[in-house]
């Protein structure tokens, strides 16, 4: 995928669960992957492979990505979002990152991170930061939890890195938004429809989140957070 | 709402006489101040559904000999109950309302972070 993974496991040095969990993400990347020709999701691009003969973990996360374009009023759309067609990753990623930490958790682990390009999920309790926009070597905010799900979107990383997929146009106002909740699939998509939203529509949607927390940094320096988003 | 102020006014008319008897007596300045919250009846905003509101009104009372003067304020407006039954109306009222909290951005440099969620140079490839 591209992406620096990081899994830390505190209890007990059980290497084989770690490589588990890395032979897990080179086998999404094979299937999902829209950088490999031979990946279901480029074979489906090209039109070799329909949508109902992928294999059915390719069908359910399409079907989860359906039900979040329109949780999301379109601004998650795995159909629009990229102009070579289908790309699921917006989801895909943080899907990743839950079944790593499924596998952790069959294997008796309770004290772990695991860190796929910023989509983040922890059993135990550890210190995550939000990534501060501006400065680099800063974060904005500890989030100082247990068995958390967090996911950010935002646009300091490389320029406009999220489209709207309704105008096309580089959302503004927005530096970052983060999501979560506990489903870090769904937190991911979250974070990339609410940065896609921009101001001032990311206000109201933020606020009425079910069971997931935001935190949006704008541009102007302000950060507006759900009252029970962890300080 | 029009019917809940009509009401504020029936009561201020019957609380004069006491006050312009008390301050006979003396040629005095007497003032007085009370608030009141006068809640509408529910009405019906069209297509956009029910909707209250309800009026705190500070009212001032300034007495001198037998002269009394009532001056009324709305210091503040509620709306208890308000539409919501369309996205439209959602966004709205949530613009209005205080749903989320607010702080300045700070930049932190705790040396206890164990990681970090950000929006990576990858996800940028992911998306585009």
């Amino acid at each position: 995928m591209g992406m620096p993974i990081v899994v830390a496991v505190r209890d007990g040095d059980d290497d084989a669960a770690v490589e588990d969990v890395f032979g897990w993400f080179g086998h999404v990347d094979a299937t999902f992957s829209t950088f490999r020709a031979d990946s279901e999701i480029s074979r489906i691009r090209r039109r070799e492979l329909a949508v109902d003969d992928a294999s059915e973990e390719v069908r359910s996360v399409l079907e989860l990505c359906e039900e979040l374009r329109a949780e999301t009023q379109g601004y998650f759309d795995a159909w629009r979002c990229s102009p070579d067609g289908l790309d699921p990753s917006g989801v895909v990623k943080g899907w990743a990152v839950d079944g790593a930490a499924a596998i952790l958790d069959r294997a008796g682990r309770r004290e772990y991170a695991v860190n796929a390009g910023g989509d983040i999920r922890t059993r135990g309790r550890w210190q995550i930061g939000i990534q501060h926009p501006i400065e680099r070597s800063a974060v904005a905010k500890v989030v100082d939890g247990s068995d958390l799900a967090i996911a950010t979107s935002g646009a300091y990383a490389r320029g406009e890195h999220v489209r709207d997929p309704h105008g096309a146009a580089t959302p503004t106002g927005i530096l970052s938004v983060t999501v979560l909740g506990g489903d870090l699939a769904r937190a991911d998509a979250y974070a990339t429809a609410a940065f896609a939203m921009g101001m001032p529509r990311v206000i109201g949607w933020t606020a009425r989140l079910h069971g997931y927390e935001a935190l949006t940094i704008l541009a102007d320096g302000r950060v507006l957070a759900t009252p029970g988003f962890p300080g | 709402m029009r019917r809940a102020i009509t009401a504020a006014l029936g009561a201020a008319t019957l609380a004069l006489p006491t006050a312009s008897a008390a301050s006979a007596a003396a040629a005095t300045k007497k003032v007085i101040t009370t608030t009141k919250t006068v809640t509408g009846s529910q009405g019906f905003a069209g297509r956009w559904g029910y909707v209250e509101v309800a009026l705190v009104v500070r009212k001032t009372t300034t007495t001198v000999g037998s002269k009394a003067t009532v001056k009324r304020k709305i210091i503040k407006v509620d709306v208890p109950i308000y539409p919501n039954h369309t996205d439209r109306s959602v966004f709205i009222n949530e613009q209005a309302l205080p749903y989320l909290t607010q702080e300045v951005l700070q930049a932190q440099f705790n040396p206890n972070i164990q990681l970090v969620s950000g929006a990576t140079d990858t996800s940028n490839a992911f998306m585009q």
